[in-house]
């Protein structure tokens, strides 16, 4: 007799093991001198699976996400939306403009494995920290640019984040209601956040090509353009010669489908996938006429516009005669899909999430318990793991020069004099949570010795 | 536009001549480099991946991004085919092939195997013998019933990365019970907070407030980018230990662990965000504004910024209200909508070219003055699909390439990740069910019955 098929997983998958399990990307460092999120979130992802990355910012000001945060409300002296961000990175404070703070910069950058960037398209070639300059002290380095237009092409040099990506790929003008005059964002900065998923991607095929070739190379990261790639309306376009504009909150290619009130006014999402699907919500719904109906059975008429509408209107309703959970069993009864329309409280709170690890609540040293999200992609031999949220701007310097530059103390204080290496200045987001006490902290005051 | 771009591009040229910038020469070769994939290796090209997606186009689209890297990436159908083939915007297709499946049938090689049957399994050991990674996305346990799941396939290649998608993942106690539950997009939408967002604001009339999609499959491919960093990841460390392992993503969570912003929100504050409309929660102004001839974007994050886009848009009368930005980053949703309004209405006068070119001379100006407040307002414009295709500047770049197969005439797909060495790209598109078993049994050494 076989073991039992999750029992199996459950074992391969256990989080409580994941500490002692290896880490793919050890050993790998890389230098992130990205700011806000598309470029920060690329390099939290090769934080993730074990990569060293060292992020640098400008003393007394820092990224701009760490003064960040929704309805300006902060927590422990940090943005809440930082700290998922950054984990795991050693924070550095380097005045780039200097023409010591930029010799630092390409200290490391001799000595990094990959760099990422996120400014404006030439912005660090005209300080000197480009690709141009530090592939002649570094061939071997993977160097990614990641901006909203990319680094060529007519467009180049226009600044852009999230939402300007989200405008000029499409992206925008195909979320919403079809003949109103609102077009919604995609919510939480998708604009930049899947961008950066793909970005380290892309930073991982190079990765694996230069493990079998030795060589490095360089990456165009184009924010809008990696949003266009989700997009099928450039081929529909194409190949019908029709717009497919907006649906609502409809999906065309499923029929049929929507997002619906129930009796006890809550929201679900229904959606109809295959032909056997259909057969077997139609029998949760007691309507064989409509399984029996060939204007329904197959997919191919099932999806076309009127019927999908028609086919859309039954299920809206059926939906308002059903509490949400009398929805949810029939569903699994019948294996079709629908899900419950989850908020943030609810997401926070599911049981499901954290026994999976996809939220994971971490007891950090500094700022003690938050709950934040796990890695998209779950690993048996080399999980994903969170070692520390992130820290106060600076927080590393000892620890990263006297470490990885082998500074001395005198030259780190003369540097800081010099202000080209620096810390925090009394801005939320930038300083320690008040309570901490930084004379204590061997990592801030950093002699020499034991690991982080 | 034209005009515009040059004073920009001279301001830049500017800072490249400065003490310690790079050559301009050694730069702009490396942007031509950038160009072209003509003649240059591919990453993945020692690498083979079975894809067995099933009913979930996650599966298909991270196939597509190994291959696009150069991956001989096999899709491995039943015979009657991937119901995912006909999941199309109103039943849209060319020859029976839906939008989304034909534009993600890029570089790959299309069998068919009926792995419910001892042949047909027997055929994928064969395959799986040589693979790197396998990709499914059955019902969790539905693989290892029919006897090549992951714990018999690791038997036969120790060294198999083997990635399985779908909507509750394939261990905790509701992968268990919810295994059976079929994947769409729409209902991965739902679950992982995205839908709650998007939609208009409490006061609108229903069905306008209620949760609404994201007009593409935005957690599918959330779900697809997320697994194809996972495989990359442990091809990296197989390449130095030798050793394979198992991957799994739930796509009924992908978008929120995507995002992060959902888990820790409800955590600290325990309060659900609300749909905001065009609204942003972040910071105001900060959306799309419609102009007389289309919609225009106005962000502004830090205080100069919002003081250049007062200037320009004739409205320092309300700076002295506004000035810091915790005034303008506030949970009082009338205060927010009070700016908003003031913003629209100012925005409402002009046409995008007149905004444009103001933004774009005033960044140009700011760029080099400190007194001028150092302001960067940046503005673009809202472009429909249809619009984007038109634009000099991806078709400069090259990102919808126009690729030809017999059956289907000539497809528009879009492609990205310009690299100098290993770039992106699409050599083919294959998509008609079985189309290549002739030269995959042969290859492979597969078996027909």
């Amino acid at each position: 007799m076989t073991e039992d098929y999750f029992n199996f997983t459950d074992k391969l998958f256990a989080r409580e093991d994941i500490d002692k399990k290896a880490e793919a990307l050890k050993g790998i460092r890389v230098l992130d001198l990205s700011h806000m999120i598309f470029g920060p979130t690329a390099a939290k992802t090769l934080a993730q699976y074990g990569a060293e990355v060292i992020k640098v910012e400008v003393p007394n000001q820092g990224d701009y996400w760490r003064g960040g945060t929704y309805w300006g409300k902060y927590w422990k002296h940090s943005n809440p939306l930082w700290h998922f961000i950054n984990p795991g990175k050693y924070f550095v404070g380097i005045d780039v403009k200097k023409p010591k703070g930029k010799d630092l910069i390409l200290q490391l950058a001799a000595k990094a494995d990959i760099i990422i960037e996120n400014f404006t398209s030439g912005t660090v070639e005209a300080w000197g920290i480009g690709y141009s300059q530090v592939s002649k002290i570094n061939p071997k380095v993977i160097y990614a640019s990641l901006s909203t237009y990319g680094q060529f092409g007519p467009r180049r040099y226009a600044p852009g984040w999230d939402l300007l990506a989200q405008g000029a790929s499409g992206v925008l003008s195909v979320t919403g209601h079809p003949d109103t005059d609102k077009y919604f964002k995609v919510p939480d900065f998708f604009g930049d956040f899947f961008p950066a998923y793909y970005a380290a991607m892309l930073i991982f095929i190079a990765l694996n090509y230069r493990e079998r070739s030795g060589e490095g190379q360089y990456i165009d990261g184009c924010q809008a353009e990696i949003l266009m790639r989700t997009l099928s309306h450039f081929t529909y376009h194409d190949a019908t010669g029709e717009s497919l504009g907006r649906t609502g909150n409809m999906d065309p290619t499923m029929s049929p489908s929507g997002i619906f009130k129930t009796r006890d006014g809550k929201f679900v999402a229904v959606a109809i996938a295959t032909d056997k699907q259909f057969q077997s919500f139609c029998k949760a719904l007691g309507r064989d006429d409509l399984a029996q109906n060939d204007t329904y059975k197959k997919a191919a008429s099932r999806l076309k516009r009127e019927n999908a509408l028609a086919l859309n209107k039954v299920l809206e309703e059926w939906v308002i005669t059903k509490d949400v959970q009398e929805l949810s069993g029939l569903a699994k009864k019948h294996r079709f899909a629908a899900a419950e329309v989850m908020d943030d409280v609810q997401i926070s709170q599911d049981e499901w999430r954290r026994e999976r690890g996809s939220a994971i609540l971490f007891e950090d040293d500094m700022y003690k318990k938050l709950l934040v999200e796990g890695p998209i992609a779950m690993l048996s031999l080399t999980p994903g793991r969170i070692k520390w949220l992130t820290r106060p701007l600076g927080y590393h310097n000892r620890y990263v020069f006297k470490k990885i530059l082998g500074l001395t103390e005198d030259q780190i204080k003369d540097l800081e004099k010099e202000r080209v290496v620096g810390t925090w200045d009394y801005r939320v987001g930038q300083r320690p949570p008040i309570y901490h006490d930084l004379s204590k902290d061997r990592i801030f005051n950093y002699e020499g010795g034991e690991d982080h | 536009m034209k005009e515009v771009r040059t004073i920009k591009e001279r301001v830049y040229s500017r800072y490249l001549q400065k003490k310690g910038a790079s050559k301009l020469s050694d730069w702009k070769n490396i942007l031509t480099q950038l160009t072209t994939s003509e003649g240059k290796p591919e990453a993945l090209d020692d690498m083979m991946v079975l894809d067995l997606s099933y009913a979930n186009f996650s599966g298909n689209v991270t196939a597509s991004f190994l291959a696009e890297a150069g991956a001989e990436v096999i899709n491995v159908e039943p015979p009657e085919g991937d119901p995912s083939r006909i999941m199309s915007p109103y039943g849209a297709n060319v020859k029976g092939v839906g939008i989304p499946y034909l534009m993600e049938s890029r570089n790959k090689r299309q069998i068919t195997l009926n792995l419910e049957s001892p042949e047909g399994q027997e055929n994928l050991k064969r395959l799986v013998k040589r693979a790197d990674i396998l990709i499914e996305t059955y019902a969790a346990g539905q693989m290892d019933a029919w006897g090549i799941g992951y714990r018999q396939l690791r038997e036969l290649n120790p060294g198999l990365i083997y990635i399985a998608i779908s909507p509750y993942g394939h261990y905790t106690a509701k992968g268990r019970e919810m295994a059976e539950m079929p994947w769409t997009d729409l209902t991965s939408q739902a679950e992982s907070g995205l839908a709650a967002l998007v939609g208009d604001l409490p006061d609108a009339p229903e069905p306008y407030n209620w949760p609404t999609r994201a007009g593409f499959y935005a957690a599918g491919y959330t779900s697809a980018v997320g697994a194809a960093c996972g495989g990359l990841v442990a091809s990296f460390f197989k390449r130095r230990t030798g050793e394979g392992q198992m991957i799994d993503i739930a796509t009924a969570d992908a978008y929120a662990s995507c995002v992060g912003f959902p888990p820790t929100i409800g955590y600290v504050w325990k309060k659900p965000r609300l749909r905001y409309g065009t609204l942003d929660y972040g910071l105001c102004p900060y959306g799309f504004f419609k102009c007389q001839d289309g919609y225009v974007a106005i962000a502004c994050f830090r205080d100069q910024d919002f003081r250049a886009a007062l200037k320009l848009l004739g409205q320092w009368k309300i700076e002295e209200e506004w000035k810091t930005l915790l005034d303008r980053i506030t949970d009082d949703i009338d205060k927010v909508k009070e700016l908003n309004a003031v913003v629209e209405k100012a925005v409402g006068k002009y046409t995008y070219k007149q905004i444009n070119e103001k933004f774009a001379s005033y960044s140009v100006k700011a760029a080099g003055s400190k007194w001028r407040g150092g302001g960067l307002p940046v503005t673009t414009k809202m472009m429909t699909p249809d619009e984007v295709l038109q634009e000099e500047h991806w078709q400069t770049r090259g990102t919808f390439p126009k690729i030809a197969h017999p059956s289907y005439g000539i497809v528009t797909l879009p492609t990205t990740g310009k690299m100098t060495k290993t770039p992106l790209r699409v050599k083919w598109i294959s998509a008609n069910i079985g189309e290549d078993n002739d030269y995959v049994f042969e290859k492979y050494g597969l078996v027909k019955k």
